[in-house]
């Protein structure tokens, strides 16, 4: 039931913030982060319990669909009773991350606002702890040079822009403590 | 240009719908429709099952090789798209049993990420499944850094090889390290001379003038090592031959099983002059070829072009490369 509330209002959210979203990716990829993102989650708030973060892969497609569907699949599960806690979950979502899109903090990528939200939940910070972490480091990444995906190519790697990826890892850690403070 | 297909929508399933009712070998997956399987599947506690995914657009591979002595399944995404994790997740979970499961993955980015992670999400769920990172091409990244190379046609040895160990009854670790000596020993360099169209957008997929050949392009028009002068095609092949044996020198003496593989628009006639070119280019080095593997099977629509790749066997792996099986398009390979 949590899980399925939580990826309600990620879908609203994403609604309202779509055009911004494709706005902040066209200055550095494809532009079409947003529309990318809000596909994925229409689809998971029409999929089964415990299938959603899957439902959401299938219908962003792509890889950085892939990658954030594994932040959601851990969402999904702590959201569904499971015994590990957020900051386990949210961890094995980074490392895989990591390794499978080779990319590492300060490349101008999701990893930039993951990462330091992990490191304030292992810190014992709370959900709201990790989101000002994230918003930290979702900011840093305005005078990054990009070093992985297509904003490599552009005019000085992206620099003086904000990550798109970043930004949304922000929107979903943003709902989630919404989410824990409600309950 | 013309195309015959019904949608965009439906392409790839209307093709799946023909593929399973032309070929008794293969079946649908019970659980996902984009998952084609052996009909007659073997018991998968006790043989290790191979599978792999790729986009569509590329036939007959993979979903041809599915059968008896090759692959146990194969995951079909969209037009040149990756399958998605959770689909390639499907493929995993409908063949994977106490033996355990190779992922084979040919190296395109989209490829390595949903793999990797449909591999990651797989085990969490309690499968035993290894990927197998496969690429071949030269052309894609310098001598030294291999393993950031593209997969090309000469991951079809992995494919033949791995999958007539497995019909044996060969364990998961023992078949992942001859997968590894398979890759590690195979090379491969493509030459194009004409686009495929699209079959999404009806348009070319990269252009190219009448006179140049664009040599180590990838299967998705990805850029290669550069252009090449159209000219007598035994001249073409010495430079690709040369190349190839700069990479990975073979000694005189040795022998070398070679696949010419069509890109979808270029002729048997063509393909064949091709292989004769090799194998003289070859054997003025003093190596002789075995076991050759000629025709089209990794294609990109009707893109003209071909590639050449080459294997330097061990007896095991030639046994293996020469087995029989049983898919709807690969070929008896033949041993002198």
């Amino acid at each position: 039931m949590k899980a399925r509330r939580f990826f309600e209002k990620l879908e609203a959210l994403y609604g309202d913030e779509q055009a911004r979203l494709n706005e902040l990716d066209a200055a550095i990829g494809d532009g079409d982060h947003g529309s990318t993102m809000l596909r994925g989650l229409s689809a998971a708030v029409k999929a089964g319990d415990g299938s959603q973060a899957k439902a959401f892969m299938r219908a962003s497609g792509g890889a950085s669909g892939t990658l954030f569907g594994l932040i959601l699949h851990e969402i999904e599960l702590h959201l569904s009773g499971s015994e590990r806690s957020l900051a386990a979950h949210l961890g094995r979502s980074l490392q895989r991350i990591k390794e499978l899109g080779k990319v590492a903090a300060g490349d101008k990528s999701m990893v930039d606002a993951l990462e330091p939200a992990v490191a304030a939940l292992d810190a014992g910070g709370g959900t709201s702890d990790a989101v000002s972490a994230a918003e930290g480091g979702r900011d840093s990444t305005r005078d990054m040079a990009a070093r992985r995906g297509r904003a490599r190519y552009v005019e000085n790697a992206g620099k003086g822009h904000v990550d798109p990826g970043a930004a949304s890892v922000c929107l979903i850690l943003g709902v989630l403590a919404g989410e824990e403070e409600a309950r | 240009m013309k195309k015959l297909f019904n949608s965009q929508e439906t392409m790839v399933d209307d093709m799946i719908d023909g593929f399973v009712a032309a070929h008794p070998q293969v079946a649908r997956g019970k659980n996902d429709k984009r998952v084609v399987v052996r009909r007659k599947p073997k018991n998968k506690d006790s043989k290790v099952t191979l599978l792999i995914g790729n986009g569509s657009g590329h036939e007959p591979i993979a979903m041809g090789f599915v059968g008896e002595g090759l692959l146990d399944a194969n995951v079909v995404g969209d037009v040149f798209a990756a399958p998605s994790a959770d689909l390639i997740l499907d493929g995993i979970t409908e063949v994977c049993g106490a033996a355990g499961s190779i992922l084979l993955i040919s190296q395109h980015s989209g490829d390595v990420i949903n793999g990797g992670a449909a591999a990651m999400l797989a085990e969490e769920a309690g499968h035993t499944v290894k990927p197998l990172f496969m690429y071949d091409d030269i052309s894609s990244a310098p001598k030294g850094e291999e393993a950031e190379r593209r997969g090309a046609p000469g991951t079809m040895f992995i494919y033949k090889i791995l999958g007539a160990a497995a019909e044996e009854g060969m364990a998961l670790g023992p078949l992942l390290e001859l997968g590894e000596a398979v890759r590690d020993g195979t090379r491969t360099l493509a030459a194009a001379v004409s686009p495929g169209i699209s079959p999404l957008t009806g348009q070319a997929m990269f252009s190219l003038p009448e006179d140049e050949i664009y040599l180590g392009m990838g299967v998705h028009g990805e850029p290669g090592i550069g252009k090449a002068k159209y000219g007598p095609v035994s001249r073409l092949v010495e430079t690709m031959v040369a190349a190839l044996l700069e990479d990975r020198p073979v000694p005189e003496g040795e022998r070398v099983a070679v696949i010419v593989n069509g890109m979808g628009g270029t002729t048997l006639m063509e393909l064949l002059t091709v292989y004769r070119e090799t194998g003289r280019a070859l054997a003025s080095r003093g190596i002789s070829t075995v076991a050759p593997m000629v025709g089209t099977y990794v294609t990109t629509q009707e893109m003209g072009g071909f590639s050449i790749s080459l294997l330097t066997p061990t007896d095991e792996m030639l046994r293996l490369w020469c087995a029989p099986s049983d898919t709807p398009h690969f070929p008896a390979i033949k041993l002198d």
